[in-house]
């Protein structure tokens, strides 16, 4: 054997190059277009004259994020996300919870609800937004036909700006039930039955057990799902989207920051003050799953106690 | 006595909220295949007709030939297939240097990628348009899978699995000459078969149904995905609600079927999803 | 083919795993690498099989160096704890597995596999996944994958410590039948005294890295160089009572007045003076009417054909292992005598103590 080749294959296993060849695809992609676009849509936001085809940037400066203050759309986009966040993540959470309790318990058929719950996540969300918008069409939509049997008078669902809203809100709950269905089954099942043997011997009754034993166990898991709904709504764009026809609803009552983004950017061409927004987008969801992280830490240091 | 009558009480309530739920979630699908397959006279009705009078297949021969749904079709597959591929490739060697080679830096390094799933996709979306636009990429499937054939969180599942095999099967191979990539293919993914399964059917679906990247990448009509041919047809359809909910179906029907023949797997990777919390 | 160590050391990053290690192993045989956890001797079967190289010192396949030779050219099969069968592939596949990256052709690789199966009372079973077999069969399959393609060397890490006791005695006699037919240099890990002593031609005790004797089992066992050896070997363990050897007398600590038959003293190395340890072994006690002293039995555990006493001699506790004669009662004064005396250096960093009891 080469007794030269020996040095070369020494200073390979000692720099570890066969570990980095390994890694090389992964990172290749990852870095161009993971890592570096965080980077670089933070220096974008402050291109105020650049030719994006070249990439040649003639001045930077603060101009994007002063004009970002400054538009009342943004502030409006803002404004919707958080209220749409407020409204549709404590519900959605609450309710797959019922959901995922109720399957928990002796059930026949689990499986197929639970599969039945789950087809939302699996099919396309243009789709979907196309039938609802259909199911609330005015004059034939199936839903005002349903009211009607209750006697309730037709409802201009998709151009009444009040409504807005709480359709997104609903869509959300009926989106993600089966995600956090089973990703609440799965925190439920990690529970040992024990707990609740004991906290029947000490006379606990039903919903007590579920305030006092599943709640404080479910905890981590609930912590999870809360961050992950939250984040998931934030970004809100592709429903509206679709339902409005290209339109962020009746008088903008969907606008949404990442549908803000998107205008700016495919729209207007402004991709440095959309890239000012989507930082901010960034920065808003960093701080939410920074505080699930200093949650978490701090629920797990109390559990150690 | 009362008991048991309390005990079948809560039972019905519980499968009257179950049935109840489920028929929430099937209602938009069940009304989207009555729609698609009515007679154009029997869509625009008040009070609407449940049922069609008769079956009209030809909705959906319409939504097939009026946009070029062939063409947006192959593209999906196409896409489809080349992120999951790029996607499998990159994940199945990143977490086979992650979990069974030694190299300086190797922790730092993962906790690194780690940290940037907390990215939203979103903010990407900018740069890796100028970025393909420099290129030359906008408008080519380079430009709707390359970005996305690598996940830190494909990686991350990956890595867990593989770590989770004994080291003695490494030494056992190593014994009988077999090491390294052919270590990796041979044994390392047949034996983590469940878990790779999982991540492919999960990027499977996502990139069928992904939207916003494929609106934003392409500017050709021969270019779109589905999702997107979608919304661009569903501007010129009009009311030709039936056409329409053909069309819609015709894409959910794949995934659905891969849902369908794959849900252990599925449901499998998205519990699993929940642990790195 | 033989196997020699010359000066091998492993270091990790702050601990010696083996320091120092120079032996021989004689083609054909079956060694032991006995010792408790931790003593160095899975890394030593590492550095031979080449999974791990040595910090220092050379290892030789007959007259060959193995410094710059990876582990497939070594021509070594290997048995694992755990037995690492490829879950996925059935059993004919695994056995076959080691074929195949060699590169024999199909036709040879499925005959040579199917043989090795008849060998091993498999052949009913080729076709079944490992997740199918118990223990003893997945043991059997490992073997015969280890044994398929002909190695020159056979190494077993701790190959049955996930077995039922009955299943081990079994397949380690299987074992060596099939070594003594094949006549392959075999190295075996354990840290079982018992399974050591009944199938091997030669023991390395190992320590902390160091070799404590290399010899045939009986040797070790009559004839142990150190209290270490002695006190691993054994069931139940040797007595040590602390005692001063001027050369001639034997004066145990806290009981001068025993009378110890000298002549059936064996001190392990000639030159001992001063402080001491007498190792007496249970089952060499025995009673009679000039023994060297009298003790009282504090606890009595019978075995069936023989019994266990617990003796308080003096200030020294006492284990007996005495044949099933007499009605022995706690409290019972009997007089003991000897058959055999080891005596050792004392080692005070050790305070004397044996290991185990």
């Amino acid at each position: 054997m080469g007794s030269e080749r020996l040095p070369l294959r020494v200073w390979a296993r000692r720099s570890g190059l066969k570990a980095w060849l390994y890694l090389l695809p992964a990172l290749l992609i990852l870095g161009v277009f993971q890592i570096y676009p965080v980077f670089k849509s933070f220096l974008m936001g402050f291109y105020t004259k650049f030719d994006y085809l070249t990439d040649t940037v003639y001045e930077w400066g603060l101009d994007n994020f002063v004009n970002l203050l400054h538009d009342a759309d943004f502030a409006l986009a803002i404004q919707n996300t958080c209220i749409l966040v407020v409204l549709a993540a404590p519900l959605s959470i609450a309710v797959s919870l019922v959901f995922a309790v109720l399957l928990n318990s002796n059930i026949r058929l689990r499986r197929v609800f639970q599969s039945i719950y789950f087809l939302p996540f699996v099919t396309s969300m243009v789709a979907v937004s196309i039938a609802w918008s259909w199911m609330l069409n005015k004059d034939f939509g199936l839903v005002n036909s349903v009211l009607k049997l209750f006697g309730i008078s037709k409802v201009a669902w998709l151009t009444t700006p009040d409504m807005t809203i709480p359709i997104l809100v609903v869509l959300a709950v009926w989106k993600g039930l089966g995600y956090r269905v089973i990703i609440l089954l799965a925190g439920l099942q990690g529970i040992d039955r024990r707990y609740y043997a004991a906290a029947r011997v000490d006379g606990a009754r039903g919903l007590s057990r579920f305030f006092h034993i599943t709640i404080p166990m479910l905890k981590p898991t609930l912590v999870f799902l809360s961050i992950t709904t939250v984040i998931d709504v934030f970004k809100t764009f592709d429903e509206v989207y679709v339902m409005y026809s290209n339109d962020p609803g009746p008088l903008k009552s969907g606008l949404t920051i990442v549908y803000y983004i998107f205008t700016k950017f495919y729209r207007h061409w402004e991709f440095a003050s959309a890239a000012a927004a989507s930082f901010v987008l960034f920065l808003m969801i960093f701080a939410i799953t920074l505080l699930q992280f200093l949650f978490t830490s701090r629920s797990r240091r109390e559990g150690r106690r | 006595m009362s008991t048991k009558l309390r005990r079948c009480l809560v039972r019905a309530a519980t499968y009257l909220i179950l049935v109840a739920g489920a028929a929430f979630i099937l209602l938009p699908f069940v009304w989207m295949i009555l729609t698609s397959l009515k007679p154009s006279a029997e869509v625009l009705l008040m009070p609407p007709k449940w049922l069609p009078s008769r079956i009209q297949w030809e909705n959906y021969v319409e939504a097939f030939e009026s946009a070029p749904f062939l063409r947006y079709f192959c593209n999906s597959v196409i896409v489809t297939v080349l992120i999951t591929t790029g996607e499998l490739i990159t994940t199945i060697l990143a977490a086979f240097a992650f979990s069974q080679l030694r190299f300086r830096g190797r922790e730092v390094l993962f906790l690194l990628l780690v940290a940037t799933m907390m990215v939203p996709g979103e903010i990407l979306v900018i740069p890796n348009f100028v970025t393909l636009a420099k290129l030359g990429w906008v408008d080519t499937y380079k430009a709707l899978a390359l970005p996305w054939c690598a996940s830190v969180f494909s990686i991350f599942l990956l890595r867990q699995q593989f770590s989770s095999i004994p080291e003695d099967f490494h030494k056992a191979a190593r014994v009988d000459g077999c090491k390294d990539l052919r270590y990796l293919f041979t044994v390392l993914v047949p034996m983590s078969r469940p878990t790779v399964v999982s991540i492919a059917l999960l990027k499977i679906i996502n990139s069928w149904n992904s939207y916003l990247w494929p609106l934003i990448a392409t500017n050709t009509n021969d270019m779109r995905t589905l999702p997107v041919g979608l919304a661009f047809f569903s501007t010129e359809a009009g009311v030709k609600y039936n056409t329409l909910m053909a069309f819609s179906l015709m894409i959910i029907l794949p995934t659905l079927v891969v849902y369908l023949f794959t849900q252990k797997y599925i449901i499998r990777g998205v519990s699993n999803t929940g642990l790195k919390g | 083919m033989n196997i020699r160590l010359e000066h091998v050391s492993k270091h990790f990053k702050n601990t010696v795993a083996v320091d120092d290690l120079s032996v021989v192993i004689e083609e054909g045989m079956l060694i032991c690498l006995l010792g408790p956890s931790g003593c160095g001797k899975s890394t030593t079967l590492s550095m031979v099989a080449g999974l791990e190289p040595p910090t220092q010192g050379e290892i030789y396949f007959g007259d060959r160096p193995m410094a710059h030779i990876p582990v497939e050219d070594r021509d070594i099969g290997m048995v694992f704890q755990n037995y690492a069968l490829y879950p996925h592939m059935t059993v004919l596949e695994n056995i076959m597995f080691p074929l195949k990256m060699r590169r024999v052709p199909r036709a040879q690789r499925r005959q040579r596999a199917e043989e090795m199966g008849e060998m091993l009372q498999l052949t009913e079973l080729l076709r079944r996944k490992p997740g199918q077999l118990s223990g003893g069969q997945q043991q059997r399959v490992a073997i015969a994958r280890a044994l398929v393609k002909e190695p020159q060397i056979l190494l077993l890490d701790e190959p049955f410590s996930n077995l039922d006791a009955r299943l081990r005695i079994e397949l380690r006699e299987d074992i060596r039948a099939l070594q003594k037919k094949l006549g392959i240099t075999t190295v075996f890990v354990t840290h079982d005294q018992e399974e050591a002593m009944s199938i091997s031609d030669r023991i390395l005790l190992m320590r902390d890295g160091r070799v404590q004797q290399y010899a045939t089992p009986e040797e070790m066992y009559r004839r142990p160089t150190n209290q270490f050896t002695a006190g691993f070997l054994g069931n139940p363990p040797i007595n040590f009572v602390p005692c001063t050897y001027d050369g001639e007398i034997v004066t145990v600590e806290g009981a001068p007045d025993w009378r110890l038959p000298l002549d059936r003293l064996r001190p392990c190395r000639e030159g001992i003076a001063g402080k001491a340890v007498l190792g007496i072994r249970p089952e060499d006690l025995y009673v009679a009417e000039r023994g060297f002293c009298t003790a009282a039995i504090t606890a009595i555990q019978p075995l069936g054909k023989e019994v266990y006493l617990k003796l308080a001699a003096g200030p020294h506790q006492l284990t007996a292992c005495l044949s099933w004669d007499h009605d022995y009662r706690v409290g019972e004064e009997l007089p003991l005598a000897v058959k055999q005396l080891h005596l050792f250096p004392a080692r005070p960093e050790e305070g004397g103590g044996a290991h185990g009891l």
